[in-house]
């Protein structure tokens, strides 16, 4: 031979040899990939937030921190303005702090001549409260944009829009400008010596297309129970807020023109400390109260027990206490985060999930601050005359691992609960993220599913392994494998389409069936033997009798099936379903979880069969064979000598048929209502991990809180399985040494 | 008696019966779908019935049951017309009934659209075609057919044309944007170019788009008219028709015909009405296309796994842990490789992809989408436990003899590997890789998230440059059946087609695992020696 060839060979054995192995190793890899690249997504979850100074600039000379009445940024951190009480805003550049435009705001209303105060009411809009008591709009326009070769260019203009505007009224404090959807507008003012004051302006257009303007004034006459030192209004002009001195909360219906009625009044500080700040959070549903202490806490009304349909407001969230007194709140527009000010920092933290997001330290006592449009960069002027604007990066402040696992007292529930919306119709909704229900779902879904497999597959194993004639055997294992690669997709809908408006017929003969087939099969053993003398059946030999328990069982769901007809003409009223209701209080829901047990467990009984099969018929014959020779009956050898020998392999068949039941998605998926209720009764449908995955990620944006949070579902489904797997593996290895053949 | 069940007889017949439930739950399930889906196509009667109010119904008895609130018995009937009944099924009871008769000359028309009518026909406006005017209308209906098929079958090819042009012009655009995106200035002149030609293309689509409307209005006008059992009339254009059957005055021969006319559709031709009638076509293709591409990826990566395993390792940690990811590449729930390939195929490299090689057409994705490639990388990975444990076996059957016979003549271990086990394996690989199909063919949960859509408007594969799509998202029979099954407005509507689909699955399914199970069993059979 020649020398070359056998070289030749040798270096393609050592490099296939080395392609194998890494062949080998790879299969380690792929699975540790998965685990990592799906984790990758689900991770940043809970990254904290953070935030980074874009800019510090220092005020012109010509203005002092004092005289600025309100602040803003926008998205780019690359501009900010100023408003002085002159009624002009001064726009800066954040790249050198010069003053790019001085503008002052268009139509001063009559007869003012200084500026009182600024309220921001979203959507870059500020109401203006002039010396005189009038009130105007303006709409701050400030915007940047980079162009290809790096030049940034910074927009701005201030508009007056004519839509909120109020004559002057005497000398106010405070005032809030609401527009009421189709009924005019609404101003509410705060008066010195703490009174308070409704105006209630209306449009009216007559046919003929003549406007009549027409206003409406009240004051608050309820004694107030301490000194008002804070007070909000909702964005539709509905509800009115206010804290007192003492530690009063107290909230007025002004939603009907010329009344307030005082719905609640309630001690909100536990040792009387002072109402220092109150704002609404995005969504008007909640209220953030801020005292003197810096205690954080938000509430909103909530229909007690044995208040029937009032709601009363309710202390719903505890946030974190800042150091000093919380001087100002300034709600994100963005989600639910509460950005609090206290005298040298910002404290961010999200209403839902009471994470602390952030602190933000300075230096010296802040004056005013403020948030871009979309919330995400923010700017605060301290006393020194310095503005800084942070540059904001808070990923998921509403997912935190109370969020995903523990009850949450959601806006509009009556109590915390578990709870998964993902979504609805409006922006400012709060997400219910709660993984809990789902967990349920799929141990509900599983359990049902196993209760049901288990035994007819390890019984119908044992049966196969040990009493079948090994020519049929040959015959039925093979039917069973087919069983196993039936498609789920196939038995969702057929438990879907078929099965659960057939059950839905007749509920009653699923429970029958279950307690006659056994009763038939008792009193067939009782007769087993007279029958097989003088009857066809004798032609079935040893081996072969479940042939004969096969027209048995048909016959069993048959008279069950005759059976509940009659039974629920005359014990339930003809309709059990009803009786179901009206008796027991269960809802009846048509894809249930006896549609599932049946469903899934149909999925898994080939899976279990196959492997407890194996596990069983590799017990060494001569164990058997000794047991038989020993005299031992067929049934106590399997059941005494076989089962125990072989208990470990078919603990891992049910494991590794639990592992498959958790993750099933199509069968769930197809054969459940999907609604992600917590019940344990049959009769209800539920929602699975697995499932909820395939039914939210087609519509979850990209990286948004919801697709991570699917992610970390398919993580947990992931690292679930992979513990029973592994563990059922370590079992099986174990059984195989101690039984040497594989 | 009292031996019997201390020796525990009962309890093995307890067993038997645990075996029997099985079974009869195995059998009942390939029983539903196959009564329920190859009846479908069966060209079933036309019943008129009469009833006591005076109206007439004409329809398809599709069930019989007890009236649940008022305990009579009824039957469900298929009136068909959508358009002009509203619904599809309606309920009678039976003591309405004063009269049933099978009136000869009832006709069911298959439409392109508002799925069946069921009525009779009247007479058909046959202008411009050559066919005496003295002929029976039915027989004026089935030759005006014929020559509107084949007015139809020109338009169709100017239709074939139209979308040749249609995909240059594409193919054009992008070659546009491709040099736009690298400087508009130095490629001037190649845009220019190109841009005329597109022109041209488009230009020549126009013509082609006027000549088709112009012919297909032409077509349109050639109708018939019909009476449906109440008496309305219909007007129904012969180009809606797809098929026509007066199923009570066919003998069983052409029933028969009909049937494997209907079969062959199924098999051959396009969804219409939301896939809830028509063909199957572009799912099996889809399917098989997708099954295909998943054991290129899988059969190699499987077998190389098991020969590590089986020949290479050593029994040491490393191979117990190459068999613990095994198993949990086999127990890890099928819809956690779906979130899998979306984060890492689809928008991880998909993504990269893009912004590497077609940056130009972004934000329009090209593979950062779901798409038949990374569908088959997705079930890959899912089905390659599979190959691996079969592979495995089947090097495990082999005796050792074979192996050290051919390691004493001087093979080496590779040698060996390829020229004498490889061979002898060859029916356990097949095994696994029959059988890894079979699981791709019926697995959706992962398809729903990387890739199947309800209808695609094209096929991953076709005769436009470079041929196989890679990027082309497709349909899947499973995922067919979902969707129609659960997300169709008419879901009643379209039971008997997802019956269908079931059952074209499941056959697949079933003859790929057999043959796999069969192929197997010999494979075993050649080598065990039995010492008992």
């Amino acid at each position: 031979m020649k020398k070359n060839f056998t070289d030749k060979s040798r270096r393609n054995d050592r490099l296939a040899e080395l392609l194998i192995r890494i062949g080998g190793v790879l299969v380690i890899i792929s699975v540790v990939w998965i685990l990592v690249m799906i984790s990758r997504v689900a991770l940043p979850l809970f990254y904290p937030a953070s935030a980074r100074v874009a800019a510090t600039l220092k005020l012109p000379p010509t203005l002092a921190s004092a005289r600025v009445l309100a602040v803003g940024t926008e998205e780019n951190q690359q501009g900010a303005f100023l408003l002085d009480e002159t009624g002009t805003f001064h726009f800066l550049k954040a790249a050198d702090g010069s003053t790019s435009a001085s503008i002052k705001a268009p139509n001063v209303p009559a007869g003012a001549a200084r500026l009182l105060s600024a309220e921001y009411i979203g959507k870059s809009d500020y109401n203006l409260l002039w010396d005189n008591g009038a009130v105007s709009l303006v709409t701050v326009a400030l915007d940047s944009a980079k162009s290809p070769d790096g030049t940034v260019t910074v927009n701005h203009d201030v508009t007056a829009r004519d839509e909120l505007a109020f004559a002057a009224a005497g000398t106010v404090v405070q005032s809030f400008a609401r527009q009421i959807e189709g009924q005019g507008s609404v101003r509410i003012d705060r008066l010195v010596g703490d009174r308070i004051r409704l105006t209630r302006q209306l449009l009216e257009t007559d046919l003929f297309g003549n406007e009549k303007r027409s206003s409406e004034t009240v004051e608050i006459s309820d004694p107030l129970p301490g000194r008002l030192s804070a007070i909000a209004v909702d964005s539709k002009g509905h509800y009115l807020y206010a804290g007192t001195g003492n530690g009063m909360l107290q909230r007025w219906d002004i939603s009907e023109a010329g009344q307030a009625r005082l719905l609640d009044n309630i001690q909100a500080s536990a040792d009387r400390q002072a109402i220092t700040s109150l704002a609404m959070v995005l969504g008007d549903v909640s209220i953030a109260v801020g005292d003197a202490k810096g205690r954080l806490t938000t509430w909103f009304p909530v229909k007690l027990a044995g208040s029937g349909e009032d709601r009363r407001l309710t202390r719903i969230h505890t946030l974190r206490p800042t150091s000093g007194q919380a001087t100002a709140i300034l709600p994100s527009p963005r989600d639910k985060t509460l950005f609090t000010m206290d005298n040298g920092a910002i404290h961010a933290d999200h209403m839902t999930s009471e994470r602390k997001l952030l602190t933000i330290e300075l230096g010296s006592p802040l004056l005013k601050a403020a948030l871009s449009p979309k919330g995400n960069s923010l700017c605060a002027l301290d006393e020194a005359g310095t503005l800084r604007i942070w540059k904001l990066a808070i990923p998921h402040p509403e997912i935190s691992f109370g969020t995903l696992f523990g009850k949450v007292w959601y806006e509009g529930y009556d109590k915390p609960e578990f709870a998964w919306q993902s979504s609805a119709a409006n922006d400012d909704f709060e997400p219910k993220l709660s993984l809990i229900p789902l967990m349920f779902g799929t141990v509900k879904a599983t359990l049902f599913a196993m209760l049901f497999a288990v035994p007819l597959a390890i019984l119908a194993a044992l049966y196969t392994s040990q009493f079948m004639s090994p020519r049929l055997k040959g015959r039925i294992k093979p039917l069973v494998e087919i069983m196993a690669a039936i498609p789920s997709v196939v038995i969702g809908f057929l438990a879907g389409l078929w099965l659960a408006p057939l059950i839905d017929k007749s509920i009653l003969t699923v429970f029958f069936s279950i307690v006659l087939v056994p009763l038939l099969l008792l009193v067939t053993i009782f007769f087993w033997k007279r029958i097989r003398i003088n009857s066809p059946l004798q032609r079935l030999t040893r081996g072969q009798e479940f042939v004969a328990m096969i027209p048995l069982v048909v016959l069993g769901c048959y008279l069950a099936f005759l059976l509940s007809g009659v039974a629920e003409l005359h014990l339930f009223g003809g309709d059990f379903k009803q009786w179901l209701y009206s008796a027991l209080g269960v809802r009846y829901d048509q894809r249930n979880s006896i549609i599932i047990a049946i469903a899934l467990g149909f999925a898994v009984i080939p899976i279990i069969f196959t492997i407890a099969e194996d596990a069983i018929s590799n017990v060494p014959r001569n164990l058997t064979a000794a047991s038989l020779a020993l005299g031992a009956s067929r049934w106590q050898t399997a059941w005494r000598v076989v089962l125990p020998s072989a208990l470990p392999g078919v603990f891992s068949a049910v494991m590794i048929g639990f592992g498959r039941a958790i993750g099933e998605t199509m069968i769930v998926l197809m054969a459940t209502g999907n609604t992600p209720i917590m019940s344990w009764s049959l009769f209800n449908g539920l929602r699975s991990l697995s499932a909820n995955i395939a039914v939210e990620i087609p519509e979850a944006p990209v990286f948004s809180s919801l697709y991570r949070v699917l992610f970390l579902s398919a993580v947990l489904l992931f690292i679930f399985t992979f513990i029973i797997n592994t563990a059922a593996e370590a079992l099986r290895q174990r059984f195989r040494k101690k039984y040497g053949r594989y | 008696m009292k031996k019997f069940w201390k020796t525990g007889e009962p309890y093995v017949l307890a067993t038997g019966a645990a075996l029997a439930i099985v079974l009869v739950m195995t059998l009942s399930l390939v029983g539903v779908v196959v009564s329920n889906g190859l009846g479908y196509f069966w060209p079933k009667q036309l019943v008129r019935f009469e009833l006591k109010d005076g109206s007439a119904a004409l329809g398809q008895i599709m069930q019989h049951e007890k009236n649940p609130i008022s305990g009579e018995r009824r039957l469900q009937l298929k009136i068909a017309n959508r358009d002009v009944f509203g619904q599809d099924f309606r309920w009678i009871d039976e003591k309405d009934i004063t009269k049933r008769s099978l009136p000869a000359d009832a006709m069911l028309l298959e439409r392109r659209e508002h799925g069946n009518y069921f009525g009779f026909l009247k007479s058909v406006t046959a202008e411009g075609l050559d066919i005496p005017a003295a002929a029976a209308p039915l027989e004026t209906l089935e030759r005006a057919l014929k020559l509107v098929a084949e007015k139809n079958e020109a338009s169709r090819k100017i239709k074939g044309q139209m979308s040749d042009l249609n995909n240059r012009a594409e193919r054009l655009r992008l070659k546009l944007l491709k040099l736009e995106y690298n400087g508009k200035e130095q490629n001037s002149a190649a845009i220019a170019e190109l841009t005329t030609e597109r022109d041209k293309a488009m230009t020549e689509f126009n013509a082609l788009n006027e000549q088709s409307s112009a012919s297909l209005a032409e077509i349109t006008r050639i109708s018939a008219s019909f009476e449906d059992v109440s008496g309305g009339s219909k007007e129904i254009a012969l180009i809606e028709i797809v098929a026509h059957q007066r199923p009570n005055s066919m003998s069983f021969i052409a029933k028969c015909g009909a049937y494997l006319e209907r079969v062959r559709e199924l098999l051959l031709d396009d969804p219409r009405e939301s896939n809830t009638e028509g063909g199957l076509f572009p799912a099996i293709f889809g399917t098989v296309m997708m099954v295909l591409l998943m054991s290129v990826f899988s059969l190699p990566f499987g077998v190389v796994a098991a020969i590590y395993l089986r020949e290479y390792a050593r029994d040491g940690l490393l191979t117990r842990a190459v068999r613990i990811a095994v198993n949990n590449l086999a127990g890890v729930p099928s819809i956690v490789y779906g979130v899998f390939g979306l984060g890492f195929f689809v928008y991880g490299i998909g993504g990269s992809l893009d912004s590497l090689f077609f940056p130009e057409r972004l934000p329009t994705p090209t593979f950062g989408t779901g798409g038949i490639l990374w569908s088959s990388l997705t079930l890959a990975l899912l089905t390659v436990p599979v190959v691996i444990v079969a592979t495995e076996e089947s090097l495990a059957s082999i005796p050792r003899g074979i192996r050290e016979g051919s390691l004493a003549l001087g093979a080496t271990k590779f040698q060996t590997l390829t020229k004498i086990l490889l061979p002898m394996a060859t029916p356990g690989i097949m095994t696994g890789l029959i059988l890894s199909m079979a699981r791709a063919a019926g697995e959706v949960a992962p398809l729903m998230i990387v890739g199947v859509v309800k209808l695609a408007p094209t096929l991953p594969f076709d005769g436009n440059f470079p041929f196989f799509h890679m990027d082309r998202k497709f349909m899947h029979l499973g995922f067919h059946i979902y969707d129609v099954g659960f997300q169709s407005p008419n879901v009643e509507a379209a039971k008997p087609m997802v019956y269908v689909t079931t059952m074209l699955l499941l056959a697949i399914v079933i003859v790929a695992s057999s043959t796999a199970i069969y192929l197997r069993n010999r494979m075993r059979k050649r080598y065990t020696t039995s010492t008992f």
